[in-house]
């Protein structure tokens, strides 16, 4: 994997940012995407290089923000790092020109609360948007597993 | 024609594990389905957040019922990588070498189960019969059928000697025979052959299109293996043959895997004669330093990849599991659409499904 001709071509592709190339173990390279950035990244990447699948998005909650991690895989690993503040935890879904990551985003959607733009499935149900994938039906709305901060119980029966 | 919706789980003798398809058919033909996870999620990535680096080794072997070694694999070489621990060869090969047996295992209990769902006992029984040669041999290595705890941070826990070793080599040249009458019959055997031919067509691009990793993928034509591609553990020092077929059927996800599984008996072969004598692991301290690593292994089913970061405590601050079932669902959606309501059971052992993983 070239790693200079894909900061190339994203640097082509989104001109008003400039991205950088970072290594982490094991042999992963990670480039951070601006949320607006996102679509125009991944059509650029699955278009000019041999992108062979998403193998996950990882969802965490770091304590201060939201933060997703777009793992690809094409003979080597290639991560997006993807930063969302807590108030506006908004996203653009993949879905459409990935639909290997349907389950993943539902399960961000799920996990951590992040809402996902123009998913197909997203809107099913009011309170998550969608319906549960992993968790159970009567899990209570608005409180996604994997967020650090949880609203206090007394409401609970 | 009137749509009958079925529900198929999750509880349903079709499945081993729980998991609900609502499928709707009309007539003999199905026309949608609709999935459900979940009924055996436990909620580890949380859990694990709670627990030390060293109590997670046990907690993510229990992620897979089938696949357990390879978990912990790609936990431990994670952790390696974030310590900047150096595992000693020896320990490596062992990591290795049971990887393989449990490719082997898997592989053979895959077999069984497509042979009992095409109605093709006597294969579903030999195929079983001869996994236990495979369970004996990570049992007497390991003292676990399944659950071998074999791995931990910095190395493994298992030295097997001389006489193991031997006995090994033994269980696996008999294991050798039998795979090849088992190659024979998946190959030549003509019921079995019109069950699986052209049932459960996939194509590379939809393959790719929905992430499918793994068997499924290679069965499409698409040659890639992470052993090879990006070797861990041992693989850089073995040699072997990534399988492919490309007839996209359930009969070529079986041929890939028969064929593997010669491959994997090979490559075990490789391992004992390479063995050389040492130490079998590196002492770990309890905390880990700050960072991130992604890890990945190649699973009996495909590419798992752990993310781990860890904030410089004794625990993981995120820990997150993608195994290659949860792609494999995906595409299911697809396979299952427009086909006969009683090629379901086949095309669904045709993916080699481990609901486990993919709920965690």
């Amino acid at each position: 994997m070239d790693t200079q001709a894909i900061l190339d071509a994203l640097n082509d592709a989104c001109p008003d940012h400039t991205f950088d190339a970072q290594a982490i173990p094991i042999d992963e390279t990670v480039i951070e995407v601006p949320v607006i950035c996102l679509k125009r990244v991944v059509a650029c990447l699955g278009s000019g290089f041999s992108i062979s699948h998403l193998s996950t998005i990882t969802g965490q909650d770091t304590g201060t923000e939201l933060e997703l991690l777009y793992h690809f895989w094409s003979k080597g690993g290639l991560t997006l790092r993807v930063v969302l503040p807590y108030d506006d935890a908004r996203i653009d879904s993949l879905t459409a020109v990935i639909p290997g990551a349907d389950f993943y985003e539902r399960e961000l959607a799920e996990m951590l609360g992040v809402r996902l733009e123009g998913h197909p499935r997203s809107g099913l149900t009011e309170a998550e948007g969608f319906e549960h994938f992993l968790l159970p039906e009567d899990w209570r709305p608005g409180r996604p597993p994997l967020r650090k901060k949880q609203p206090p119980k007394e409401n609970e029966s | 024609m009137t749509r009958v919706t079925i529900p198929i789980g999750p509880q349903h003798p079709l499945l081993k594990e729980p998991l609900s398809f609502m499928l709707t058919a009309e007539g003999e033909r199905v026309v949608d389905s609709v999935l459900r996870l979940g009924y055996v999620h436990r909620g580890i990535e949380r859990l694990a957040e709670e627990r030390s680096w060293v109590q997670n080794v046990h907690l993510l072997e229990r992620v897979c019922g089938i696949c357990s070694h390879i978990h912990t694999t790609t936990y431990c070489q994670g952790v390696e990588a974030l310590l900047e621990l150096e595992v000693p060869p020896r320990a490596q090969m062992i990591r290795t070498l049971m990887c393989e047996l449990e490719r082997i295992h898997s592989h053979l209990l895959w077999l069984g189960v497509l042979a009992e769902n095409v109605g093709f006992t006597t294969i579903f029984m030999y195929s079983w019969r001869d996994r236990e040669m495979v369970l004996d041999i990570m049992e007497d290595l390991s003292g676990g059928r399944i659950a071998h705890a074999v791995n931990i941070i910095g190395g493994v826990r298992i030295d097997p000697d001389a006489e193991q070793l031997d006995s090994i080599r033994r269980g696996l040249d008999k294991l050798q025979q039998q795979v090849d009458t088992l190659l024979d019959v998946v190959q030549h055997e003509r019921s079995l052959r019109v069950r699986t031919q052209h049932v459960g067509r996939t194509t590379k691009e939809l393959v790719r299109r929905h992430c499918v990793v793994g068997p499924v993928a290679r069965a499409v034509g698409i040659d890639e293996d992470i052993r090879r591609d990006a070797p861990y553990a041992a693989y850089d020092r073995l040699s072997f043959k990534v399988i492919t077929e490309s007839g996209g059927d359930v009969w070529a996800t079986a041929l890939v895997r028969v064929r593997e599984t010669s491959e994997s008996l090979s490559l075990c072969h490789q391992i004992l004669d390479q063995l050389d004598p040492g130490d079998v692991a590196t002492r770990a301290g309890r905390r880990v330093p700050a960072g991130e690593v992604v890890s990945r292994a190649e699973a009996p089913r495909g590419e798992v990849i752990y993310y781990i970061r860890s904030a410089g405590t004794d625990k993981p601050a995120r820990l997150k599991i993608r195994t290659p079932t949860l792609p494999a669902l995906s595409l299911l959606g697809e396979q299952l659409r427009d086909i006969k309501l009683a090629d379901v059971p086949v095309v669904l052992s045709g993916v080699d499904l481990c609901i486990a993983c993919a709920d965690r």
